[in-house]
């Protein structure tokens, strides 16, 4: 501990530990340790403390001075390398909620991110039984092609996805004129948004719970069988509760990827109206385009829309790691 | 045994009809039968649309279904011999039209490419920078942790305000310090090009520089701790441990995770819709989005050049890591 804190004094005390040093590199491996730690926890968290100082300065004074405040340190006039908010009002906070209804945004955000992670829990369950515990012809195949679709970029479906939610014609088979139906109208409405997202992050957990129910020993599902479970009651009451964790990690990861999504969800809800199931996407952007100068409102927003996710990662932060490490490296 | 009636005869007869019959399908049977409700949904929201991609993009731009006309390949070459540009908006072009940095920054192709290399290399190190902290046993490590994942966690459009209020020019603080070194445009910067894409870069590096030191940190937490117990008797110092035993080790997991990562990279939309414009940083994913309304065949033809780069580099990675890449 002495290391860091003798760090920067006077020329004695580092002469000293210069010295020591000397005779003991692990002490310099020591102090490296600290500062590199340091430097990333304050390059990680900073960002999150400029939206606070912006959020907490009034908004007359948003624009008036510098943030970064001239003081006079022993003497020499210099200017301070940290942004401090000019002044205090926590007022934005809850003028965030009255001049755009933000918690309805939120509410979109959580609604989509829960239903999607739902159909992609049963639907992944479904697959990752399959790949995990049954040995067939083409699963080696079947697992490269899940694996491709997760590699195309978004831009590469939202043409035909667009047209097709827009429901204004029927749609055809590719490369034919043969019309198939017709499909409702789904542009600002839950299922634009909530297909395209199961498609695109099911890929993870299916490969997560692959790797979980692999794990499972055949014994006990075989003693469910015995018991008189059926092959689908085996699943849901006997490998999917002992994968929890499993089940856990997959469930947390889609909802944080459903809930921080841009290109699906600023391209599918047409307006940024609430009512029309805009995400956050489209509250935070609504202070960005009609309030231009309430950058304390841009901020507070910012930070309420932040909250949720957080929680999550300090809450499941275990679930989160071994979720990224175990199927993301397999993805 | 009789609980067992009892529950069967509470059931239609319809449903042990289908009971039965799944109980005495193969095991090839079966899992195909699970794998169903995979296949419709990647078929309706992937494989249909890329298919129509492909097919939107070797027609002349008309939303009249009826009376489009097939091109052939010619919105690919009118893109690659610049005849589309005009379509694009700003000043950008598809294929820069010289070799300055003005011109690369403004071709869509170029830009993208440029902010793929560039963001993936610095997470990399940055992440690896990570990921031997957290390797490391010390109190509050879990708190650090979790700090280090948080930006990960970060919506894109809460990213891109972060980033829009650090640089605005009516706000931002940190434009005046950067603009001195001359690294950004002292003024109008999030409507300049060079200094809107360095921004974007640094808040990619900010937000998934912890994804690459998670997956960093999966390969040296497998590496068998004997290796350094045995290197300490040996005598190396702490650099040699490093650069003898866990830089080789880990070297196939960071190159699977920069592969994964320049994926990602290549998709770039959101930030730059957020922090600048997507007629300032002209990556491919916004090219598609500017034009995909009024310009639909430009639009697919971009769409699967972007897809074509993307599974280029995902074949590479197969080939490369062989049957581990599954």
């Amino acid at each position: 501990m002495a290391t860091t804190t003798d760090h920067n004094s006077s020329e004695g005390p580092l002469a000293r530990w210069t010295q020591s040093a000397i005779q003991n590199p692990e002490k310099v491996y020591r102090a490296l340790f600290y500062v590199a730690m340091a430097f990333f926890l304050v390059t990680t968290l900073f960002p999150f403390y400029w939206l606070l100082v912006l959020a907490v300065t009034p908004s007359g004074n948003l624009l008036a001075g510098s943030f970064l405040p001239e003081i006079n340190l022993f003497g020499v006039s210099t200017t301070f390398p940290l942004p401090v908010p000019k002044g205090f009002n926590p007022q934005a906070f809850i003028t965030v909620f009255e001049q755009v209804p933000f918690h309805l945004y939120m509410l979109n955000s959580f609604a989509l991110a829960v239903t999607t992670t739902v159909i992609v829990i049963v639907v992944a369950s479904l697959a990752g039984y399959v790949f995990g515990r049954l040995r067939f012809p083409g699963r080696a195949f079947l697992m490269l092609g899940i694996l491709a679709v997760s590699y195309f970029p978004p831009a590469a479906f939202v043409i035909p996805l667009f047209q097709a939610f827009a429901g204004n014609a029927p749609i055809t088979l590719p490369f034919t004129e043969i019309p198939l139906f017709t499909p409702p109208r789904l542009l600002n409405t839950p299922g634009s948004m909530v297909l395209p997202f199961s498609a695109l992050f099911m890929p993870l957990s299916i490969f997560i719970l692959t790797t979980f129910y692999g794990q499972i020993p055949d014994g006990l599902e075989d003693a469910a069988r015995v018991e008189g479970t059926t092959r689908l009651g085996a699943l849901f009451r006997v490998i999917m509760p002992l994968s929890a964790p499993g089940v856990a990690t997959a469930a947390v990861l889609t909802f944080i990827a459903v809930y921080n999504e841009y290109f699906f969800s600023s391209i599918m809800a047409t307006s940024t109206e609430a009512a029309r199931w805009s995400p956050i996407v489209g509250g935070i952007l609504s202070y960005q385009t009609q309030y231009t100068t309430q950058f304390n409102l841009m901020a507070a927003a910012s930070i309420v829309g932040v909250l949720p996710v957080v929680i999550l990662v300090i809450v499941a932060q275990e679930r989160i790691v071994s979720g990224l490490t175990s199927g993301a490296l397999k993805e | 045994m009789s609980t067992e009636t009892g529950r069967e005869s509470r059931r239609s007869g319809v449903l042990v009809d289908a009971m039965r019959w799944m109980e005495n399908l193969s095991d090839t049977q079966y899992a195909y039968l699970l794998l169903v409700p995979v296949f419709i949904l990647l078929g309706v929201v992937a494989l249909y649309p890329l298919l129509r991609t492909f097919e939107l993009s070797l027609y002349a731009s008309s939303l009249d279904l009826a009376g489009r006309s097939f091109v052939g390949i010619d919105n690919y070459v009118q893109l690659f011999t610049g005849g589309k540009n005009r379509f694009l908006p700003g000043g950008t072009t598809f294929i820069p039209s010289s070799l300055s940095l003005t011109a690369l920054l403004n071709s869509a192709l170029v830009v993208t490419i440029i902010f793929a290399v560039v963001s993936v290399a610095f997470e990399t190190v940055i992440g690896l920078g990570q990921a031997l902290i957290l390797d490391q046993d010390f109190t509050g490590r879990k708190w650090v942790r979790a700090a280090i994942i948080i930006p990960w966690a970060v919506p894109i459009v809460i990213q891109g305000m972060i980033f829009f209020l650090m640089f605005n020019s009516n706000v931002g603080f940190a434009t005046p310090p950067l603009a001195d070194l001359g690294l950004l445009a002292p003024t109008n910067t999030l409507n300049d090009t060079a200094s809107a894409t360095f921004i974007i870069i640094v808040a990619d590096i900010w937000k998934t520089s912890a994804f690459m030191a998670l997956l960093i940190l999966a390969g040296l937490q497998s590496i068998d701790r004997g290796l350094y117990d045995v290197a300490k008797v040996a005598g190396a110092s702490k650099w040699q441990q490093f650069r003898l035993i866990t830089f080789p080790l880990i070297l196939p997991t960071i190159g699977v995770a920069v592969l994964f990562r320049s994926v990602q990279a290549m998709r770039v939309y959101g930030i730059i819709d957020t922090v600048s414009s997507c007629s300032v940083v002209p990556s491919l994913s916004c090219m598609v989005v500017a034009t995909f309304n009024t310009r639909e065949g430009t639009a697919a033809a971009i769409a699967f050049v972007t897809a074509a780069i993307i599974g280029a580099a995902v074949m590479g990675l197969i080939l490369w890591q062989g049957e581990d890449a599954i």
